[in-house]
């Protein structure tokens, strides 16, 4: 609480600063919309750069922030020229850094943000309007929200759908278990989209696999400790009836093998998803049947790019269709067969993106159920 | 009234009366519950939770209390596989190096803990809580966010090599249990944390050097948490800068259930122990008899609050805060 009211304040003291220093150059009128909102897009000429996220702990975050200063150093700037704004999972910490970067930078801002819950991308996007910055999100936004009812402020939004991949993974894996015996699901925090949407592709593909039993699914939080107590808890109660495991992420799968390897049991089927590079290797070395790669490097960096680009002026957002506003991020199955393919071209030499490409890789507009 | 049937006695041995009942319980539901198989599986799941618990009780004795556990916990986890790595990559070699080195490095930052919160008089809540931070955060700069694994089979046999069926890992936390318990009751030390404990001012009237004996008490939670960061990656092959995380709800619970008071001066290493077998029993059981998701986090809530009743004398004190 301290430090949302300290940077209440300072947000609250640098704008008032802001439009003192404007009014006394004689700049008030240009200053006002940038400071009283209005949502007059203006095209910036170097606008800042930012990108807010929740930690620098993951494999996954890490990777987002890459493809953000890739971008950045493509236009020619050091990498630190992109400020991150970390939330550490708080939604009110994210919107107090985002509102605090536009003041700060009198609008002149091209964001890029997971706004770390659903209802927290509206007032992001509100922000961005009544100041005259861009926002690209990712991930979490409430389904009435759309960058289109914001104007240009609201770029674009890029989620991914987990069902389809989910439910590729989990034929493979019953294809391995030879169509036959019990499954367990090992699940992300339960009121997570993406923890829901990949079971539910497990379920999907159930249904064409009778003699296949869903013996449990239970949330494991993405965590690796977590999945090995829970693993071993399946153990007891199913004991030989677990002839495969279905995980949400690749973290789970790191401690659903653990607790395998504890009690000996060697060669079971799993399947994983996020395809981070310890993944990779192990659906290489045959530990893991296959992971889901989501190309968090590509999404890093071409969320930014949109927001930038809205921002110079090089495409004006709201004359750009819908499916351009709104759209699935890419994913690409990793198996046996290709991933040593898919390590040397994503993972051991990252690929040099064209950041102007702004919608080739992505994968159709967003689908309201 | 029975010589044996004390009201004392009675709330002495509550703890362990509740983990027997959830025993006959969870095997009343599901008989597969009770086998050596789950109780192999339960200890393993207990191991670093015991010895963080283990070292926070010294705390909790002196009535202060230690957050700083999942950041020494991650960040002893991380270094623990850096230098194992850069020692050899095995035990045989020259990983086993790692170990002791280790141990100080958690003692290291106990002793710096302890420190900041009596030197600098910052109560003990804050002071550790923000080393915890301070110890997460060094994790992550050193890790970038990766994960870093270890590999090596010798090491490994801590999960995989198992002896009348339990892993070697639960013989190393009984031989650290017993060595808690030895500072515990045959040292100075020990005995001092409870003089703490019971009454600072008088402890203190009496010419004891309660400061002294604070930052020790510290030191040795600092190294049971490396102890605990160790097993972690014994029991997961990786160490990553969140791998200490969950500890500090588990451990404080557990020793809270098995009847040390959070007031200072009661209870100790065996309570510990029977709070942390007791807390693992209800998150093994409750899937084990299939009780649904949602209803778990309520119910292991709901479960610790009966416990804390049952084993704790809340008569002899006045108020609660």
């Amino acid at each position: 609480m301290s430090t949302f009211i300290k940077d209440f304040i300072e947000r609250e003291t640098l704008s008032r600063r802001n439009f003192l220093f404007a009014s006394a150059a004689g700049l008030t009128t240009a200053a006002m919309p940038g400071v009283f909102g209005g949502g007059m897009a203006r095209a910036a000429t170097d606008p800042a750069l930012a990108w807010s996220y929740r930690d620098r702990a993951s494999a996954y975050w890490n990777s987002i922030v890459s493809g953000g200063e890739a971008f950045t150093e493509s236009l020619g700037k050091p990498k630190d020229a992109m400020t991150s704004l970390i939330n550490e999972g708080s939604s009110e910490k994210s919107l107090a850094d985002i509102k605090a970067f536009l003041a700060k930078n009198n609008g002149a801002c091209a964001i890029a943000c997971d706004a770390n819950d659903s209802p927290n991308a509206r007032p992001v996007a509100e922000a961005a309007q009544a100041a005259g910055g861009y926002v690209s999100t990712i991930w979490n936004k409430t389904d009435d929200a759309h960058p289109w009812d914001f104007g240009d402020n609201w770029v674009s939004h890029m989620s991914w759908s987990d069902e389809k991949p989910a439910e590729e993974t989990a034929r493979i894996l019953f294809e391995a278990m030879g169509g036959k015996g019990g499954v367990v699901h090992l699940g992300g925090i339960a009121a997570n989209n993406p923890a829901i949407e990949r079971l539910n592709g497990l379920k999907n593909a159930l249904k064409d696999y009778p003699d296949i039993e869903l013996l449990d699914a239970q949330p494991a939080d993405w965590d690796t400790t977590k999945a090995a107590e829970l693993m071993a808890s399946f153990l007891t109660k199913y004991g030989d009836k677990i002839t495969g495991v279905h995980c949400a992420n690749d973290n789970i799968a790191y401690g659903v093998m653990e607790a395998l390897k504890a009690e000996g049991i060697e060669g079971m089927p799993i399947v994983a998803y996020d395809g981070n590079p310890e993944a990779v290797q192990m659906v290489m070395d045959g530990d893991l049947l296959a992971t889901v790669f989501t190309n968090p490097h590509w999404g890093g960096g071409i969320t930014l790019a949109l927001a930038y680009h809205a921002a110079i002026g090089t495409f004006k957002p709201s004359e750009e269709p819908n499916e351009h506003r709104e759209f699935y991020g890419p994913t690409i199955l990793v198996t046996a067969k290709d991933a040593a393919d898919f390590k040397a071209k994503y993972l051991d030499n990252v690929p040099s993106y064209d950041w102007t490409d702004f919608w080739g890789p992505s994968n159709g507009p967003i689908v309201y159920k | 009234m029975n010589r044996y049937l004390t009201r004392e006695n009675a709330i002495r041995w509550a703890p362990l009366m509740v983990l027997i009942g959830l025993v006959i319980l969870f095997t009343a539901i599901n008989p597969a519950f009770f086998s050596q198989r789950n109780f192999a599986r339960i200890t393993v799941a207990a191991a670093p939770a015991l010895m963080v618990a283990i070292g926070v009780t010294f705390i909790i004795v002196m009535g202060s209390i230690d957050l700083s556990m999942e950041g020494t916990v991650g960040l002893t986890a991380v270094l623990f596989c850096f230098l194992f790595l850069a020692t050899g990559g095995t035990l045989a070699v020259g990983g086993w190096v790692a170990m002791p080195l280790i141990l100080l490095l958690g003692a290291a930052i106990g002793f710096v803990n302890g420190l900041v919160h009596v030197k600098l008089r910052i109560p003990s809540f804050m002071a550790s809580l923000a080393i915890g931070f301070v110890g997460t955060g060094a994790a992550v700069l050193v890790t970038g966010g990766d994960i870093v694994k270890i590999d090596d089979d010798t090491f490994r046999a801590l999960l995989t090599w198992r002896i009348a069926g339990f892993p070697l890992m639960v013989y190393v936390v009984g031989g650290f249990v017993l060595l808690a318990w030895f500072i515990q009751s045959h040292t100075t030390l020990g005995r001092n944390f409870y003089a703490v404990g019971g009454g600072e001012e008088l402890a203190h009237a009496s010419g004891l050097n309660v400061r002294r004996v604070r930052i020790m008490g510290f030191v040795l939670a600092g190294m049971f948490y490396a102890v605990a960061g160790i097993l972690q990656v014994a029991k997961l092959g990786q160490a990553e800068s969140v791998s200490g995380a969950n500890f500090m709800f588990i451990s404080i619970t557990s020793v809270v259930v098995g009847g040390v008071a959070l007031w200072g001066g009661i209870g100790g290493v065996w309570n510990t122990v029977v709070g942390v077998l007791i807390v693992n029993v209800i998150n093994n059981g409750m899937v084990v008899i299939g009780l649904p998701d949602f209803l778990q986090d309520g119910v292991l809530g709901l479960l610790v609050i009966v416990a804390v009743v049952l084993s704790t004398d809340r008569r002899s004190i006045s108020f609660v805060k």
